[in-house]
């Protein structure tokens, strides 16, 4: 755990931050509001004392709630990956801006939230399906996508339950069981 | 005296029954029979003067799995092209937030097919750090160990389809002893050639046995060796050298900006790797280099793509022989119970698998199942880069382009 990043990016973005940073592990983590995703990446990736040049990953999340697209960074200054978790995105239209201004790479990773979890990324060039055939209709890794089958159930059971079939006409209801707070 | 006619000259027509006219819109057609959706899909399917479509793939022999690319040629140069994906798509993330957490290890495992301990491996240290669990250092070695012996493998059968790309039919003969080597040793802890399933939520599931060491001894007496015959065996060749050097450049900042990881970010010029930039099982422990190629101001091309592998793969068995001197005794699984239920929270972890950074981000919600598992895979953005580099150079180099980044679909398509 690298304390002095969490100070430095305590300070830095002070006015950004919508909760503590944490450190777990190797990770620290900043968790920010979708509308400052564009101004605070740019400043992690250029900024000379903070440098995250290496963009690992980028998720989304749908927390049964709201949705989240998180970011997992890499810098030389530091030992620590950094996670930018841009949150609040609301379920019926969860929008935020793209990437691909600092990383064009970032395209195909935004193309495949997308398709999974149907966020748009403003200003992403490309924004079509990439796994999913053009003429699917429903986002597969949102929480309201039950798989048709209940074979992969595990023994630890009746946790979530999954014998609901997905129709597409039913993705926008809010069939949710359970919420994760992430 | 009949006259030759050309079928396609100024006389062919619709009607004419000598010309065949396939008007049926196909499964793999080259243009979409759709509109299109985005900017860039209605700037690629749209032609200028003089320009063609042509389909490579899905069934192409040397697309590494199922992939296909749309091509824009003018002649024999490629304007542009269109990768499409999904050919493979099996839902892997889904199916994992629906399995309990040891179900996923055989999840992941055939995703990239040819290095599925890596894809074991990151997964399994995510939920360690959801679980807070140590893994006892036998097991850490034993990882090592088996990861490196699968690095050789990779990177040897990567010599091989390269070469087998650029229409070089030996080298994978030669790739395939090397790799058949150390899939039997592996076979023989593992008790599987492909799919391994070996690595366990806080440990490996089977000790090192009396066959394996005995092969691996075998094995590594003649490792080096057979390292430096296989190097030699394309690197003097002017044919593979000429179709390789100078094409594909990718320089140092556009490899970084199109995130790329792995041996074709170091072959660009950029010394990252995972296991060096953040420490993850014994590697602090060992010694070995980074290789690093193409730090000019024009970066790495596809030859240095393929030299860095060979440099790797005597880094590997640097490590190896040192895991085998090092090797402690002790228990290889931690002491867990049967039914995982980590406490909420999230956890990130990734490795340097043979392409690059492999890394999963994982939720839990405090039952056996994780909420939300996110699999990165490095084939997938690095694929990204044929797009790049491959306009205005020609067609018949895509594939060496596109062999020279070392993408598997089965990853790629998850």
């Amino acid at each position: 755990m690298d304390r002095t990043l969490r100070a430095r990016l305590e300070k830095r973005f002070a006015d950004k931050v919508s909760g503590p940073v944490r450190q777990r592990h190797d990770t620290t983590e900043l968790r920010i509001g979708a509308a400052d995703l564009t101004e605070v990446m740019t400043a992690l990736h250029d900024e000379p004392d903070l440098e995250f040049v290496l963009l690992a990953d980028l998720a989304g999340v749908d927390t049964g709630d709201h949705m989240q697209v998180v970011y997992h960074l890499w810098s030389a200054k530091t030992p620590d990956w950094l996670r930018v978790i841009a949150d609040g995105l609301p379920r019926d239209n969860p929008r935020i801006a793209t990437l691909t201004g600092l990383w064009p790479g970032a395209e195909w990773m935004e193309r495949e939230t997308y398709d999974m979890f149907g966020i748009i990324f403003e200003g992403n060039r490309d924004l079509r399906r990439i796994y999913m055939p053009p003429d699917y209709t429903s986002f597969p890794l949102r929480k309201d996508f039950y798989l048709p089958d209940d074979a992969a159930r595990s023994p630890g059971g009746g946790v979530r339950h999954m014998e609901r079939t997905h129709v597409p006409t039913q993705a926008t209801e809010r069939v949710i069981r359970r919420t994760v707070k992430a | 005296m009949t006259t030759f006619t050309d079928p396609i000259g100024q006389h062919a027509s619709e009607d004419d029954p000598r010309v065949m006219l396939d008007n049926q819109i196909g499964a793999f057609e080259a243009v979409p029979p759709y509109p299109p959706r985005t900017e860039r899909e209605a700037e690629f399917y749209s032609l200028r003067d003089g320009e063609m479509f042509i389909n490579m793939g899905p069934q192409h022999p040397s697309t590494h799995g199922v992939l296909r690319v749309v091509l824009k040629i003018n002649g024999e140069q490629v304007v542009d092209l269109d990768p499409v994906l999904g050919y493979l798509h099996r839902g892997v993330e889904k199916l994992c937030e629906n399995s309990d957490y040891h179900h996923i290890i055989s999840q992941v495992d055939p995703l990239e097919y040819v290095s599925s301990l890596f894809m074991e491996w990151a997964p399994v240290m995510a939920f360690e750090k959801l679980l807070d669990v140590e893994v006892p250092r036998r097991a850490e070695f034993i990882r090592v160990l088996t990861g490196e012996l699968l690095r050789v493998s990779s990177h040897a059968l990567y010599q091989g389809w390269m070469a087998l790309d650029l229409g070089g039919l030996a080298p994978i003969l030669y790739s395939f002893i090397e790799r058949d080597e150390i899939v039997e040793m592996l076979a023989a802890i593992t008790g599987q050639r492909m799919l391994f399933n070996y690595f366990r939520i806080g440990g490996v599931n089977g000790d090192l046995n009396h066959e394996f060491m005995s092969r691996l001894g075998d094995w590594m007496s003649r490792a080096a060796q057979q390292h430096e015959a296989n190097i030699g065996l394309l690197n003097e060749n002017e044919i593979f050298v000429r179709r390789m050097r100078g094409i594909g450049r990718v320089d140092k900042d556009t490899a970084l900006r199109m995130v790329v990881t792995g041996p074709n970010l170091r072959a660009s010029g950029v010394p990252y790797d995972v296991r060096r930039a953040h420490p993850y099982s014994i590697y602090p422990e060992l010694e070995f280099d980074i290789p690093v190629r193409g730090t000019g101001p024009e970066g790495g091309d596809s030859l240095d793509r393929y030299l860095l592998r060979l440099d790797e793969v005597g880094q590997s068995l640097k490590i190896i022989d040192q895991c085998l001197h090092a090797m402690p005794d002790g228990p290889i699984m931690a002491r867990l119970p049967r039914l995982l239920r980590p406490r909420p929270g999230r956890a990130w972890a990734a490795v340097e698998a043979p392409r690059g950074l492999y890394g999963t981000y994982a939720i839990s919600d405090g039952t056996d199942q994780p909420f939300r598992m996110k699999i990165h895979d490095p084939s997938f953005v690095n694929l990204q880069l044929v797009g790049l580099v491959m306009k205005g150079n020609l067609m018949a180099d895509t594939m060496a382009v596109m062999a020279s980044l070392d993408p598997v679909m089965g990853g790629i398509d998850k």
